[in-house]
């Protein structure tokens, strides 16, 4: 009984988070008190008040504001490279899974080529070769993720293999293809879903380093780990600058790390 | 310590089982019994009726969700509902052991025999050199004949009946005064079932342990057991001492169920499948030779599984195929059903061939209704119909194998294993195969879902004309339904021909084998 409590307060605890990170997203998409990148020299610095709920920067701009466009950035970024490295993690490790040989070895050698560099580094000098933009930043961290998804699904493949609903698939002359898509895929929901929001809270975590680097989103565009970056100089003297971004990526990465302790507690306690 | 009268005393138990939402189950309703000092109490049922259940609530390993509401649990005078799970814990393994049903994942795979029963002793001794002595020779006492070797292995040295042999050893271990063994021979073929049960008659006997036997196997309860229970939906319905039971069953229940289990042919109406004189052959094998590689870069030759077998099966005739376990009866199978590319030799089939597997669990894709893998079947084997059809030729297919037009938007889980194995055997059905190869088909069901899976496969032999190839450890299924029967052991084939003549009169020392652990089969 207790499981079953503890695993529900993970659900509404990560769902409060992530409703917050979302609505300003949402928010952020068809208002924002101020223009993100309207500067007002008269009132730099500003603690949050009545007028500018989470204070102003160093330039007079909206911090409040710029927490809400920056959840776009967030968003997309985690959202768009999980999907591409769920894109090719999939293929890549059903297709080693399933056939096992030479085939497996290759892809083996390739992700495990991938995994013995930092990602993170991976992610820079792709980024320092092409050039720091948005786009080149979701494919970088794709690429680095995918192998963590192709070996989940590897595994999991080769587990199903045995099964005799999928030697039935073979047996009756279901083309191979079909037998991944169809009759593997749908069954490695459940341990490919947690990997999935674990590898969003990641990503984010790796994009607001290379922001906080500058090798991320470019600045004008508003991002928490630029915003981090540019508050650094004034931590002493405005100390909102730094807590209201960090609120958001904590709220953000919790949420999704609570949401996932969820799925996996509640996989488990309700198979059967 | 030995407790005079019962050991063991069960009165009015209600147990239920709930999930955190809607109302509670009842599990067991007013259980009542006993186990007496030194005796073997057998406890049969169907599946679900609560044998488990009433064997988890003793020992204490129920899980989050099960409840003890009323009665008592009174062993050894004291009443275990009443005492802390601390307490308990302690008395599991010392006073109370229990052996589960699957040996391969009981044992821990990283550690040695030694370790891992040594685990069971250090929660309450510490003199080491003391308690690796217990453990050798309580594996001596058990059957290993060097107890030091076998004492150094990891389990995945150890064959099915060498784990659970180790882990009757590691549950006789403090010399407890209860055994409860829950299913532990299901999992074990014929022979090995067979020498287990005689390990444990023999403990009972010469260490004075009770054991709480629960199988559904009842000619095991048969040879064993001094006094029975049948239980039905969570309560004892009849109880006696073995003989009576099974010679004069008191309720139509229990008859039934005997009747069930001895899987009789003429009550089941099974006949054997004949071919015709003229009858083509419609499936053959010549010479094929075939194995398992492991490695892709190290081509070393491995051993070959299944070496020059041969034979051929007519059109319209069941043919079986028997064999102790590891003789290579699976990789035949793979090989014909082209899941395995043999080494050498050839096959021949005319027509499509379908297969039914073993595990009932894992025979439907969990992910998918029946009505999708219906589908999947008929586009497999390239027959196009339209909607009207294909709705038509299901829901025949469904009444054919004794299901519903209800079942077809069920998921597997939803179904139980016997309507699970009858889902897989509409889905060949619906390719109308001429050939129907069946590993093991019944042998992972409860006594009466057996008995309708091999009725309806004698059915689709018999009035379909569809071609059989069951493979199975039940000598008396086979005999009952097989006109031919191919006899394997150590790759080869042993004997083949008719299946009433060989069993009959066996000429190869494989059959004589398969034939004397006949008497202790399901």
């Amino acid at each position: 009984m207790t499981s079953y409590n503890a695993s529900r307060r993970y659900l509404y605890t990560g769902g409060i988070m992530l409703a917050i990170v979302v609505g300003f997203f949402l928010l952020g998409l068809f208002w924002t008190p101020y223009g993100i990148n309207e500067t007002d020299s008269a009132s730099k610095l500003l603690a949050p008040c009545a007028e500018h709920i989470f204070g102003t920067d160093n330039l007079g701009r909206d911090v409040f504001s710029r927490c809400l466009v920056a959840a776009r950035y967030t968003l997309l970024v985690s959202f768009a490279g999980v999907l591409f490295a769920l894109a090719i993690g999939t293929v890549a490790g059903l297709i080693a899974g399933y056939n096992g040989g030479i085939v497996d070895k290759i892809v083996m050698i390739f992700s495990n080529g991938i995994m013995c560099f930092p990602g993170i580094l991976l992610a820079l000098v792709a980024v320092a070769v092409f050039g720091p933009s948005l786009y080149n930043v979701i494919w970088a961290l794709g690429l680095v993720f995918a192998p963590t998804f192709a070996r989940v699904y590897r595994s999991s493949t080769m587990e199903l293999l045995g099964r005799d609903y999928i030697l039935q698939a073979k047996v009756m002359g279901v083309h191979p293809i079909r037998i991944m898509l169809v009759h593997i895929l749908p069954n490695l929901m459940s341990q490919v879903l947690p990997a999935v929001i674990i590898g969003l809270a990641n990503m984010t975590l790796f994009e607001s380093g290379m922001s906080y680097l500058g090798l991320g989103v470019q600045p004008p565009a508003a991002s928490y780990g630029k915003m981090l970056s540019d508050a650094q100089s004034y931590m002493v003297a405005a100390p909102w600058l730094i807590f209201f971004p960090t609120l958001m990526l904590v709220f953000y990465i919790l949420g999704l790390y609570f949401i996932s302790e969820w799925v996996r507690t509640s996989v488990k306690g309700g198979s059967r | 310590m030995s407790y005079k009268g019962h050991i063991l005393e069960v009165n009015n138990l209600r147990l239920s089982l709930s999930n955190g939402k809607g109302a509670p189950v009842r599990i067991l309703n007013d259980l009542t019994f006993n186990v007496r000092s030194g005796e073997i109490l057998g406890l049969i049922g169907d599946s679900g009726s609560g044998k488990t259940m009433t064997a988890l609530a003793v020992s204490g390993l129920l899980s989050d969700f099960a409840h003890v509401d009323s009665g008592e649990i009174i062993f050894e005078g004291e009443d275990l509902v009443k005492k802390s799970p601390k307490e308990r814990r302690l008395l599991l393994g010392e006073k109370i052991g229990v052996i589960f049903q699957d040996p391969s994942s009981a044992l821990d795979p990283l550690q040695t025999v030694e370790s891992n029963l040594s685990e069971i002793i250090k929660l309450r001794s510490n003199n080491k050199e003391e308690g690796r002595e217990r453990i050798l020779k309580m594996l001596k006492t058990v059957g290993f004949e060097d107890p030091e070797e076998t004492a150094k292995r990891y389990p995945h040295r150890l064959s099915g009946g060498q784990r659970q042999r180790v882990l009757i050893a590691g549950a006789a271990l403090m010399n407890p005064s209860l055994l409860i063994a829950d299913e532990p021979t299901s999992s074990l073929d014929t022979v090995t079932s067979m020498s287990i049960m005689q390990l444990l008659h023999e403990m009972c006997q010469e260490m004075g342990i009770s054991i709480l036997f629960i199988s559904h196997n009842l000619n095991a309860v048969r040879n064993f057991c001094d006094r029975v229970m049948v239980m039905k939906e969570g309560t004892i319905i009849d109880s006696d001492t073995s003989w009576d039971i099974m010679g004069q069953p008191k309720s139509a229940f229990t008859a039934e169920l005997l009747l069930k289990s001895r899987l009789d042919p003429h009550s089941l109406g099974i006949t054997q499948g004949k071919a015709k004189e003229d009858a083509p052959v419609v499936l053959s094998a010549e010479n094929i030779c075939a194995g398992y590689q492991y490695s892709y870069f190290r081509r070393s030759k491995t051993p070959l599984v299944i070496s020059n077998v041969s034979f051929e099966v007519k059109e319209g005739e069941s043919v079986g195929l028997i064999g102790s376990s590891g003789c290579g009866k699976t990789t035949l199978v793979k090989t014909i059903l082209g899941l395995l590319k043999p080494e050498s030799g050839n096959i021949h089939k005319s027509g499509k061939i379908a297969a039914v597997f073993q595990d009932p669990v894992s025979s439907l894709n969990p992910a998918h209704t029946v009505r999708w893998h219906l589908d999947e079947a008929l586009m497999a084997a390239g027959i196009k119909m339209s909607a009207d059809e294909k709705k038509n030729h299901f829901l025949k297919v469904l009444e054919d194998v004794g299901l519903s037009a209800k079942h077809l938007t069920r998921f597997p889980h939803q179904m139980s294993g016997g309507q699970r194995q009858k889902a897989a055997i509409a889905m060949c059905l619906v390719q109308d195969p001429s050939v129907i190869i069946a590993d093991e088909p019944f042998s992972a069901l409860d006594a009466s879902s057996q008995a309708s899976i091999i009725k309806l496969l004698s059915d689709i032999n018999t009035k379909r004309g569809t071609t059989m190839l069951i493979v199975s450890h039940n000598l008396r299924v086979i005999k009952a339904m097989c006109s031919k029967v191919i006899v394997m052991d150590k790759g080869k084939i042993a004997e083949a021909g008719d299946t009433d003549e060989i069993l009959d009169n066996p000429k190869s020392d494989a059959t004589a084998a398969l034939l004397k652990a006949r008497m202790y089969e399901a």
